[in-house]
């Protein structure tokens, strides 16, 4: 009995956190302007209209661009980091990291508001490159530590054992430390790419106009008009990311990553 | 398969290791230690955890950075090549095999890192496989492999490059007991084949004293002894050696005295031991030494037996072994004495709580100065 | 032999660099707080403290006690919701309910604030599904009043901080020791007390920096407040947006975003010092 009652109260929790979604994609079917719950009858039409909406490309198009850029800058610069932290101690080291990591704790909207200043201050005011930095690092924290993670559960004495048998300090990056990382890489990389496709405050300071990303389309598109595309946009969002999460969590163990361990 | 050692290896020792020092911070690791290993030479490095031993062996792969002291292999000073320049074999305590690799890339690794062509590269790894009995497994993975196999693939890969010196890294404390004792007799074969210089590192007094040519007892960082495991056995330089090698009564701090053709030991309350004088024992009259005698070399007195080196005790326990049983005897102002019989009728002879008398061969008796 | 180090240099600069980009920004905000408004200018005057002093008004003291008492409820509340999720997440028997639980408590997180902000919208608003299923089930008659009320946005910021909280619990809870709970029941404690005296105590950190965790990120909210609150519901970052973009005082908005930065940090100051002082008292770390 006991054990019953846990159970049903953690399914209404969880139903709690489930069904705005539930509901999103529920209205992004709906066939008229009006939402109506339960609703009558299913239509494609705002899918229509979410995916020809000029905006919205361009907003997409704008996103991709800057999430590439960004998660890759943050793959290739945090791994490096985190081999160099695994590996080294120097002075700063705990200085670096402290920065490096501040991003998981400074308010979106400060962190956004400083590279906004940042690139009025060069001139590059809602350009391009202010966005792909303020995404940089706003996500490099996951990718640092997902290889991290990899890197430490790599037995040290591989790379010992591969210089033993005559392999050069690049060698034994490129072919012993490299192929047991790649999978750490490839789920962080993953998780910053959904970070950054997804992030919406610092983007509504540093993008403009001509360069906003989807979440900033969205934010201006709900605060005109009150139709059921955003709700098609959110659903094919949902629906990518969770696809991509589940994804990275079969190939490279997310969980890991994320350090939850459940055992 | 050809003997592995190499044609263009110079004469000379193998190895030599000039009054090497590593210091970690204030502590010591290991202790300006200087020793030289021959060619083809099986050497075992010995001691409790902690003792410097397999610092001295990184030091040796380049692994370590010695603070102090020179590496030299076959007439060649290492101290300041990198590790990936050395061309000295290894095999790990874990054995480090890469997990992404099967066990042909494994092996092949070392030749590759040696750019050699792809022919060679596959002939000597064959070799190397075949040699260790792994036949058949070329494309598995590491992981799928059991700790014997894992084991074998890690001597294959060390042992493909033909190396200067082989270093074993406790390779065999990961196996269970009865594979331990059959990798033992693989090791023992191996150098036997490939005459390769080896370096053994272990804590295991059994592993020791079974593989090695000679061994090196290392405390603190510190070289003990350096002799052959019979030497070392009969012939302890201290009271460490002889404590760490073996199972041994220490007896307590006793006089030395010299009569002629005899010598004894004075213990304050417990009375004399004479035997006749050996050679090695070369302690001035009265001095201050401290006798150790294995188990073996104590025996319950028979019936009415008398004479010199008699103590009477009282039974503490029995330890039956099955092929032997090891009592403990509580003496009076000496402590516990261990004896060491065949089969199990002291058990039943004299049951624990009963008085017995031991009778000790002090001729055999290791004498070290206190 | 020098002590060498491989790729040292080259796998430092980036980071360096980086971490430079990162700090420049935030010299910016800092240097912006202590410049002059210039009305109907985006250019700022000389050096001042006056918006510091400008704080100390009760208007803006009130926007900071709301930040605060959002941002506490919402710890408070994620903190009783996560934990049985937390609790059956670790400890559930089948490898498929883990899963699943895992799978529907993180998800969430991925999804990004603007879609979970407006999928809220949705359930809160007076035609939204919380209304239209309560007048279906006749409970009422008139549309309750759940948007742009301080309640709908502490609703929705608590299942947004869910996730990261579930995960700061599952963290702490998987690293019980088991056998003090079973040795706690053979000593004769009910379940419920083995809970009360075990494992509620040695999962204390991890409550502990959940609820700080949580409270330092819903007081840099945006986009809930914004658009849940409506404007009726002001919190710091919306106070700053104000500020930045509307008024285009920007000197204001940066001492705004300064403060909140100060707080997040301060916030997690204090939950290191607590953290380590309960896991000193347990022995535990």
């Amino acid at each position: 009995m006991r054990s019953f009652a846990f159970w049903s109260l953690v399914t209404a929790i969880l139903a709690y956190m489930t069904l705005p979604t539930l509901v999103v994609l529920m209205t992004s079917v709906n066939p008229t302007e009006i939402l109506a719950f339960p609703s009558e009858g299913v239509s494609f039409q705002w899918y229509e209209k979410a995916l020809t909406y000029p905006d919205f490309q361009i907003a997409f198009r704008n996103g991709l661009i800057v999430t590439g850029f960004a998660s890759t800058l943050a793959l290739i610069v945090g791994s490096a980091f985190a081999w160099l932290v695994q590996r080294y101690s120097f002075r700063g080291r705990g200085l670096l990291e402290a920065v490096l990591w501040s991003p998981l704790i400074i308010p979106h909207f400060t962190l956004g508001f400083g590279f906004l200043l940042l690139g009025g201050a060069f001139g590059l005011q809602q350009g391009y490159v202010m966005i792909v930095l303020a995404h940089m690092v706003l996500v490099m924290p996951f990718v640092t530590r997902a290889v991290y993670v990899s890197l430490a559960n790599i037995d040290p004495n591989l790379a010992r054992a591969a210089a033993n048998l005559g392999a050069s300090p690049f060698q034994v990056l490129m072919r012993i430390e490299l192929p047991l990382v790649l999978p750490g890489m490839a789920g962080g990389w993953l998780i910053a790419a959904v970070l950054s496709l997804t992030e919406f405050t610092a983007s509504l300071y540093v993008t403009g106009s001509r360069t906003q990303t989807l979440p900033v389309a969205m934010y201006n598109y709900i605060r005109e008009y009150a139709d059921p595309t955003v709700s098609a946009v959110s659903a094919m969002l949902i629906i990518v990311t969770t696809l991509i999460m589940f994804i990275a969590d079969r190939a490279f163990g997310l969980r890991r990553v994320l350090a939850i361990d459940t055992h | 398969m050809t003997p592995h050692t190499r044609p263009d290896s110079p004469a000379g020792d193998a190895v030599e290791i000039v009054r090497v020092r590593k210091e970690f911070g204030a502590a010591v690791g290991v202790a300006d230690v200087s020793l030289t290993v021959g060619r083809g030479e099986f050497i075992t490095l010995l001691g409790p955890s902690g003792c410097g031993k397999s610092t001295l062996l990184g030091m040796i792969a380049g692994f370590v950075t010695p603070t102090a002291g020179k590496i030299i292999v076959d007439g060649v000073d290492l101290t300041e090549v990198e590790p990936y320049r050395r061309d000295i074999g290894m095999v790990f305590q874990s054995y480090a095999l890469f997990p992404h690799m099967n066990v042909f890339d494994n092996v092949a690794f070392g030749l590759k890192m040696r750019r050699l062509p792809k022919a060679q590269i596959e002939a000597e790894v064959r070799r190397a496989i075949e040699m260790m009995k792994l036949t058949g497994m070329e494309s598995r993975r590491v992981r799928q492999l059991s700790g014997g196999q894992q084991q074998r693939v890690a001597l294959a890969r060390a042992i493909v490059i033909r190396p200067k010196v082989l270093l074993l890294d406790e390779p065999l404390s990961a196996l269970d007991k009865n594979l331990r004792a059959q990798m033992q007799v693989e090791l023992s074969d191996l150098h036997r084949k490939t005459g390769l210089t080896t370096i053994f590192v272990t804590h295991d007094q059994g592993e020791a004293l079974s593989l090695s040519d000679r061994i090196v007892v290392m405390n603190r960082g510190e070289v003990q002894q350096v002799a052959t495991p019979i030497e070392l056995y009969r012939t302890p330089a201290n009271g460490f050696v002889a404590s760490f090698i073996g199972e041994i009564n220490a007896l307590p701090k006793a006089r030395y005295e010299r009569a002629g053709e005899m010598a004894a030991l004075v213990l304050p309350g417990v009375g004399r031991l004479t035997a006749p004088a050996r050679a090695q024992w070369s302690f001035n009259d009265g001095a201050e030494v401290q006798a150790f005698l294995r188990p073996e070399q104590v025996r319950p007195a028979l019936p009415g037996e008398a004479g010199a080196n008699l103590l009477t005790g009282t039974v503490a326990a029995h330890i039956y072994q099955g092929s032997h049983t090891i009592t403990r005897v509580e003496v009076p102002g000496i402590g516990l004495v261990e004896t060491r019989v065949t089969g199990a009728e002291i058990i039943s002879a004299h049951p624990v709580g009963t008085p017995i008398t031991l009778s000790l061969d002090i001729g055999e008796a290791v004498l070290i100065a206190a | 032999m020098t002590q060498r180090r491989p790729f040292f240099i080259t796998f430092l600069a980036p980071a360096v660099l980086t971490a430079v980009i990162l700090v420049a920004a935030m010299f910016e905000v800092l240097q912006y707080s202590v410049r002059a408004f210039i009305p109907g200018a985006l250019d700022v005057g000389g050096f001042t403290l006056d918006n510091f002093t400008r704080i100390n008004r009760p208007i803006y003291w009130w926007v900071m006690l709301d930040t605060f008492y959002i941002s506490f409820l919402t710890a408070i509340f994620s903190l009783l919701l996560s934990y049985p999720v937390a609790f059956a997440l670790v400890r559930a028997r089948r490898d498929w309910v883990r899963s699943l639980l895992v799978s529907l408590s993180i998800t969430p997180l991925f999804t990004g604030e603007i879609v979970r902000t407006f999928s809220w919208m949705l359930m809160l608003g007076s035609d939204g599904f919380i209304n239209s299923m309560l007048r279906k089930l006749s409970l009422i008659d008139m549309p309750l009043q759940i948007m742009y009320t301080r309640f709908g946005v502490v609703v929705a910021l608590v299942q947004f901080s869910m996730p990261v909280m579930i995960i700061l619990l599952a963290t702490a809870i998987s690293h019980v020791d088991r056998d003090c709970e079973k040795a706690a029941a053979n000593l004769g404690a009910s379940p419920g007390a083995v809970f009360w005296h075990v494992t509620l105590p040695l999962t204390l950190p991890g409550i502990l920096s959940g609820i700080v965790v949580v409270f330092a990120w819903t007081m840099s909210a945006f986009s809930t407040p914004q658009l849940i609150g409506g404007g009726k519901v002001l919190m710091i970052a919306n106070l700053a947006y104000l500020q930045g973009f509307s008024v285009l005082n920007l000197p204001f908005a940066a001492t705004l975003s300064l403060i909140a930065l100060v707080s997040a940090l301060g916030s997690l100051v204090l939950m290191k010092s607590a953290t380590s002082r309960i896991e000193k008292r347990l022995a535990i770390a």
